[in-house]
């Protein structure tokens, strides 16, 4: 007779074999690889847990030093290869296929793995698209998360940095897939249940807190004068004339500069309550003076900043949080948020194209996609009007009856024209497509298409990408923004002044800039210090950000 | 084009211009009286490096340092300013030499005081001789010129700190003034690290930095002998005061700046830590130090900070 639960009888198996090293489900972090050689088969599809911020590095170690004749060629599904022993595991032979969003740090080393054949790539996703494949074709057999502590049911609290974890476990745990939580603590009651203890089979109690990276920390004493200059022309030539309200931000220092610049520049103009007031987006110390000026209304995040903890508990007006007081960030809800939910993208990348594709790839490193090509990308299933969206939709395509016509989310690339190390912003052809060939990829990582692009800003103007009505036109309008690079001293000149009469391309003095007006003393704050006065020294940066 | 967003004051602007991003010229401009800055071998004069171009290095020409002469307050200053962002305000040949010149002319005039705004990593790897020559000239320039009764003053507060030959040179000044961003010390947190491991000295902990060779740790100790918010006003004041503090220089006054380190090895020898040292000084809360606002600060510098002023 057909056996139609299979799966729950090998999960019960699975735990059934771990459960002698465990109290309860407690075990001690020295019987962690015992654990996982006990729960774990070969050729399963593990989700080690990890993601641009918060990492489950106990495990990931455990899981390095398995028995290779009891655990082997693993199918890794995770968010993030951004720890060594993430790449360790396909050196040993652990693991053997890959299915991941983000490598930041590990970029160059995947690349090089990738080359020399260690690696079966399945494919290289966004961070929203990679939890849809959780629940359709990805779905973990065992996910080893990371939380902040535990009960002894197994009650999951995983404070400010949720992130990713509810996503996971919701795709393990009920598909007969067996979760494991390396915990900081085990404590009588945890501060607020995250993950319900009936999804948690083990708890490992970890000697030191998980590693999370400060990663959306930008210094003001780092951003010049020229991001300045993009962040004033992105403000008067893009926020002010869509009102544009409900946005994701970056991490780049122009996007930082923009932030600085809401209470003292976006203030003189006027703007305050009519811009930027909703925000997809990490609670980005950067925000600070803008929040205690008033600016914004609602933030919700992805994940944490380190350091930002107090500051979050005393605003719960703008944040989420939990009954606990302490923020509560959800990955794929946020991500959805961006996509769905707000009218503009704004970010730096590393390359533009002709047509405006961008990537940050480059021939040596594959740095992965994030959540960036969902925040960069116009959602052809929205169906809410809003006053930039519909203003969007108009330009690009005029002639359409307006009950019938599609809106257009803002996709905004902002950067200097020469980039860090003098590296030109603007290139014919992208690394990206180089890489695809050497690598054999179906597919060019391409971050952000140039048909979802609507504008671009640098130093040189504002080219609104949704007036073009040719590719051509498309092409001088970009070359026509990108300066003394070689993509900029190749523009056909009559055009480019042809495509500023028709308001395509804005210069600082179209939009009423003065370039001598960017100036550092513009920034609501100009150092780490300064955005811990603002925050009534509620902010704790971390001491690699610290000058005092 | 529209009009610039500022028309404000010479002395509003000093006020809400920080000194530790300003450029050397900016610095200058705003800590002297108006329009009284007069350089000597300008950038128009072209003295650059002899030495930047055999490694295919980018010249300045000024070469990194603005020297010249101005007002402060209606009285004459000799003045030097370090670009701390041309290669770290390093010392080379030209860039010392500019400095050992000035030093020498306000020697041979005797009564008008030096202003040197430090702003360096040391010497110029790349002219290493020549830079470590100038170091040592420098030096002696220094306590020549105040041997003849010059007043030689250094101010403290750029990105790239005092350090290196610049700390000698900042100890033989008359005295110091200093801001929070400010350090002074002779190696830097890398080369302690990489001579004496991370143990020692973790150069990416920047909290330990700067409460190791940070201007209010330096201040507490007695090196400088003001405390300036980071604004250039508030170093032009600096400056003012301490021309009217400084008294005559001599040999008593090395023997006192002498019992002065002295007492100093023997109170705070045996501390691990910086807030050790503000501990065993008394103050309350000793942590806390790095996190008080410069006006806090300055009350507590003055109640416990250990005077130099017989001393230097």
């Amino acid at each position: 007779m057909t056996s139609w639960r299979n799966n729950r009888a090998a999960r019960d198996a699975r735990i059934a074999a771990g459960a002698g090293l465990a109290h309860g489900k407690v075990v001690e972090a020295p019987d962690a690889t015992r654990l996982l050689e006990a729960v774990i088969r070969p050729g399963d599809r593990v989700c080690l847990e990890g993601d641009n911020q918060k990492q489950a590095d106990l495990l990931s170690r455990a899981l390095l030093a398995v028995d290779l004749s009891k655990v082997n060629d693993l199918h890794m599904v995770q968010s993030g290869v951004v720890l060594p022993e993430h790449l360790d595991l396909f050196d040993r032979g652990v693991a053997k296929r890959l299915d991941y969003a983000y490598s930041g740090p590990q970029s160059a080393r995947i690349a090089r793995m990738l080359f020399g054949g260690k690696i079966e790539l399945g494919a290289v996703h966004t961070y929203l698209e990679l939890f849809a494949r959780y629940f359709i074709d990805l779905t973990p057999h065992v996910a080893l998360i990371a939380a902040v502590s535990a009960d002894r049911d197994g009650n999951l609290y995983t404070g400010p940095n949720t992130e990713d974890t509810p996503t996971v476990v919701e795709a393990t745990a009920f598909k007969d897939g067996v979760v494991i939580a390396q915990v900081n603590d085990i404590v009588e009651t945890v501060p607020r249940v995250d993950i319900p203890a009936d999804r948690v089979h083990f708890v490992v109690k970890s000697d030191k807190p998980f590693f999370v990276e400060p990663l959306f920390t930008r210094d003001p004493a780092a951003i010049t004068e020229g991001q300045i200059l993009t962040a004033m022309l992105a403000i008067k030539g893009i926020y002010a004339p869509y009102g544009v309200q409900r946005i994701n931000h970056g991490i780049g220092f122009s996007t930082a500069a923009i932030e600085l610049l809401l209470p003292t520049f976006g203030e003189r103009l006027g703007l305050k309550g009519r811009i930027a007031t909703h925000f997809a987006l990490n609670p980005h110390p950067a925000l600070i003076p803008a929040i205690e000026s008033g600016w914004v209304r609602q933030i919700h995040s992805f994940g944490s900043e380190v350091g930002m903890d107090e500051y979050i508990r005393a605003r719960s007006d703008v944040y989420f949080t939990g009954p606990d007081g302490s923020l509560r960030s959800n990955r794929a809800f946020c991500q959805t948020a961006g996509l769905y939910a707000c009218d503009m993208f704004i970010g730096s990348t590393l390359q533009i194209d002709l047509q405006g594709n961008s990537s940050t790839v480059t021939t040596s490193r594959i740095a992965g996609f994030g959540g960036a090509p969902n925040m960069g990308a116009d959602a052809r299933g929205r169906r809410h009007p809003s006053e930039p969206w519909l203003k969007a939709g108009a330009e690009a395509d005029p002639d359409s009856p307006a009950p019938l016509r599609r809106g257009r989310k803002l996709v905004v690339q902002i950067g200097e024209t020469f980039g860090d190390k003098n590296v030109p912003l603007f290139v014919e052809k992208l690394d990206a497509i180089e890489l695809a060939e050497k690598l054999n990829l179906e597919l060019a990582p391409v971050m952000i298409y140039g048909d979802d692009v609507t504008h671009i800003v640098t130093e040189e103007g504002v080219a609104n990408l949704l007036l073009c009505r040719t590719a051509q036109e498309r092409e001088q309008a970009i070359r026509g923004i990108a300066g003394y690079t070689d993509v900029g001293r190749g523009r056909d000149r009559s055009m480019v002044a042809l495509l500023r009469e028709r308001g395509v391309i804005r210069r600082p003095e179209d939009i009423g800039i003065n370039p001598l007006d960017a100036d550092r003393n513009m920034l609501a704050a100009r150092s780490i210090k300064d955005l811990v006065r603002w925050s009534g020294g509620l902010y704790a940066p971390p001491s690699k950000f610290r000058n005092w | 084009m529209t009009a610039p967003l500022q028309h404000v004051a010479p002395a509003e602007r000093a006020r809400s211009t920080s000194f530790n991003e300003a450029s050397a010229r900016t610095r200058l401009d705003l800590l002297l009286d108006a329009g009284s800055l007069v350089e000597f071998i300008g950038p128009e004069q072209r003295e650059v490096s002899p030495h930047l171009e055999i490694f295919d290095l980018p010249e300045q020409f000024d070469d990194g340092i603005v020297v010249g002469h101005g007002r402060l307050g209606g009285a004459p200053v000799f003045v030097a300013a370090q670009e701390g962002r041309f290669m770290g305000g390093a010392f080379g040949e030209v860039h010392g030499a500019k400095l050992t010149g000035l030093l020498r002319a306000a020697r041979e005039i005797g009564s008008i005081p030096v202003l040197i705004l430090f702003d360096t990593g040391g010497v110029r790897l790349q002219e290493a001789n020549a830079g470590e020559l100038a170091i040592a000239e420098i030096m002696r320039a220094v306590m020549e010129a105040r041997s003849a009764g010059v007043k030689v003053i250094g101010l403290i507060g750029g990105r790239s700190g005092c350090y290196g030959g610049g700390g000698l040179i900042a100890g033989c000044c008359s005295a110091l003034a200093v801001s929070e961003a400010g350090r002074v010390a002779v190696s830097g947190p890398e080369v302690i690290e990489t001579n004496r491991g991370v143990e020692e000295f973790d150069s990416r902990d920047r909290a330990l930095v700067w409460r190791t060779m940070g201007g209010k740790h330096r201040r507490l100790l007695g090196a400088a002998d003001v405390f300036a918010d980071d604004t250039v006003q508030d170093f032009r004041e600096a400056a003012r005061e301490l021309i009217g503090l400084i008294g005559p220089f001599g040999l008593d006054r090395l023997r006192a700046e002498q019992g002065r380190l002295a007492d100093r090895l023997r109170r705070f020898g045996a501390c691990q830590d910086a807030v050790d040292i503000w501990t065993v000084e008394g103050v309350a809360d000793a942590e806390t130090v790095p996190e008080l606002p410069a006006d806090q600060f300055i009350a507590l510098a003055s109640r416990i900070g250990r005077s130099s002023r017989d001393a230097r």
